[in-house]
């Protein structure tokens, strides 16, 4: 039988992921470019992925597009979803035995819960850009270091500094003042993981928090706030090197749905 | 007439309040404002005069309102100082300003302080005792207050018998947006949640009478199609404004109905009548004290979470599925029930979604996923 190619785009906020399968199954090539809706990055990550696979569009049976700008493929896509149903889905492909999922992406922090691999309730964080990657992003302007090395970064900490979880604009001054005062950078960052997981956590009990936890997008390659958080939460969270993908992945296995209807 | 283009004058009159006003003028009508929440608006019609409702605006930015209002004020409260301070409601000969809430109390003597002589102000402070006798008694002599202020402004005493007849205009309009809500429900494919939206704000810009006969046209027209076969899901909406078209367009997007709401707005606004006969003020003071299952009003019984559970049970036999509750930003009444409100839903095994909302929003990338995903999972 023919091999059926599928593919999963998710357009976040700040980056652009594809993901394609072969027969639902097998990840045949996956992009990630570091940009997301409203700029060249959704093309420019559907062309990557294409050229990885040398596949055309035409030879893609199914292409279901998820994310922020999940609308800007009409034409393009044969399908939209909301990154929520995508992400539960991913993360059951990768992790079977979840039951929550928390998802901290650029602007949102989701927390889902999971039965037999389907989505069941979820919470997502207010109109607010505390406890998400773009705190992070911001935080990591502030102090002059790479939002990549957060992590590493933050388990050098030493000692406790707290850091509000209420806002961005004042734990962007709570940092400036504390750099002020001399304290050391990497107390700072871990203030801020601590600050980030509770603002997290708090979300995640008014779902009710099940084991498996899985973490799924960018900040889960930060082990400073997935620590802070298993600490607060008090269960284990799983991540997965494809953590970035995981909404791109729960696409491409809708896409493949489909395309069995 | 058609259906739709019944429902496309609705849709006119909600969306162009100020067409109605300055109409209104052009007829020779005077116009009195009246803010949320409970007015007695049945007083001003008595008058003969017009009560067009402010509930803020989907289309304003606050600017001027700065000037008197704490950040922490609705933006319902601000957006209506706003279009008082911007020249929007110049026309207004009157305004009502209830105090039920802990915003609407202080920003009534904002709204005094900012428009000046500009417009006169009616000061009406509902009790939350509202029940005993003295609690009627408070509330009849604050409504005598109000109606004196009205006969003030339209130049002449309006008697008992006006407002028994203004009653009984109020029930009408009551009744018959209670059968649209329902009819609504059974005709869901036809009416969208934004044309729903419509047909019940305008409302709140036109005399109830000739509303009431409009309304009761467009019913009678529903009653003849055959019930919806909806293949989407259904779902109550709770808050205290959800009418803004582009938010009410991503439900229907993604294929979901208003089986029936929970809205001050829109069903809260009408669910109780008043008495026809007796002491038409006394009638007024009792309407307002058998208002139930609400947000804003004091229930003495409230440990035993009954309005949670007439919420859930509205749910339920509507034939909703869900519940989504617009949870208007700064709203102290409402976040502070939202926890019993959850736990009634919760035990009745009822999924819901709480959105962040402010009449200032116009980006609702965050809403259409939250409502996406709530589709999905029902």
């Amino acid at each position: 039988m023919e091999t059926i190619y599928t593919l999963g785009i998710d357009i976040g906020s700040t980056a652009s992921k594809c993901v394609m399968l072969a027969d639902g199954k097998e990840i045949v090539a996956k992009s990630l470019i570091a940009v997301g809706a409203g700029t060249s990055g959704p093309q420019r990550a559907i062309d990557a992925v294409l050229e990885a696979a040398g596949k055309t569009r035409e030879q893609i049976a199914f292409v279901l597009a998820t994310g922020y700008g999940r609308n800007s493929l009409e034409g393009f896509a044969d399908h939209q979803m909301s990154e929520l149903s995508c992400h539960a889905r991913g993360a059951a492909f990768l992790f079977p035995q979840v039951r929550t999922v928390v998802d901290i992406g650029g602007q949102d922090v989701k927390i889902l819960r999971v039965e037999n691999g389907a989505m069941t309730n979820f919470q997502m964080n207010d109109k607010c850009a505390a406890g998400t990657g773009r705190f992070l992003d911001v935080m990591a302007r502030v102090l002059e270091v790479d939002v990549n090395d957060l992590g590493t970064l933050g388990a050098k900490s030493t000692k406790e500094v707290a850091i509000s979880s209420t806002c961005t604009v004042f734990a962007e001054s709570e940092v400036i003042s504390q750099l002020a005062q001399g304290t050391d950078k990497c107390d700072i960052i871990n203030g801020i993981h601590k600050s980030v997981a509770g603002r997290v956590a708090g979300l995640a009990h008014r779902v009710g928090v099940q084991d498996d936890v899985v973490m799924t997008g960018g900040v889960a390659q930060n082990s400073g706030v997935v620590n802070a958080l298993q600490e607060q939460l008090g269960h284990t969270i799983h991540t997965s090197p494809l953590t970035q993908y995981v909404g791109a992945l729960g696409a491409a296995l809708f896409a493949y749905k489909k395309c069995n209807k | 007439m058609s259906i739709e283009l019944m429902m496309k004058q609705f849709q006119d009159i909600a969306n162009n309040p100020n067409k109605q006003l300055a109409d209104f003028k052009a007829a020779g009508k005077k116009v009195i404002g009246v803010l949320p929440y409970y007015a007695p608006e049945e007083l001003v019609y008595a008058a003969g005069m017009v009560p067009m409702g402010m509930w803020g605006s989907n289309k304003k930015t606050i600017s001027r309102a700065k000037e008197y209002c704490a950040t922490f004020y609705c933006t319902i409260a601000q957006l209506a100082l706003e279009m008082l301070l911007d020249g929007t409601m110049d026309q207004l000969d009157g305004l009502i300003t209830p105090t039920i809430c802990d915003t609407l109390r202080p920003m009534s003597q904002n709204f005094r302080v900012a428009i000046g002589d500009k417009i006169p102000t009616i000061f009406l402070a509902h009790p939350q005792n509202r029940f005993a006798d003295w609690g009627l008694k408070f509330c009849m002599d604050q409504y005598n207050d109000v109606r004196k202020m009205l006969d003030k402004i339209s130049g002449h005493e309006m008697t008992d018998e006006d407002i028994r007849k203004a009653i009984k205009v109020y029930n009408a309009s009551r009744a018959a947006r209670r059968e649209f809500v329902k009819l609504a429900n059974e005709h869901c494919d036809v009416v969208t949640p934004t044309l729903r939206s419509a047909v019940l704000k305008a409302s709140w810009f036109m005399l109830k009478d000739e509303y009431t006969e409009k309304l009761t046209e467009l019913n009678e027209e529903l009653k003849k199609l055959p019930a919806a076969n909806w293949k989407g899901v259904k779902v109550v909406t709770s808050g205290i404004v959800c009418d803004n078209p582009k938010l009410l367009a991503i439900f229907e997007e993604n294929h979901i109905a208003i089986a029936a709401d929970d809205v001050a707005h829109e069903s809260r606004a009408f669910r109780t009548d008043a008495a026809e006969e007796g002491d038409p003020m006394l009638a007024l003071a009792k309407q307002f004290a058998n208002i139930d299952y609400d947000v804003l009003l004091y229930d003495p019984a409230s440990s035993s979470n009954r309005r949670g559970e007439f919420v859930a049970n509205l749910v339920k036999e509507s034939g909703a599925q869900g519940l989504i509750l617009f949870m208007q930003q700064f709203c102290d009444p409402e976040e502070m029930e939202y926890p019993y409100l959850k736990k009634a839903l919760d035990e009745a095994g009822i999924p819901h979604i709480k959105l962040g909302v402010d009449q200032q929003m116009r980006d609702f990338g965050q809403a259409s996923t939250a409502i996406q995903a709530f589709a999905d999972v029902l």
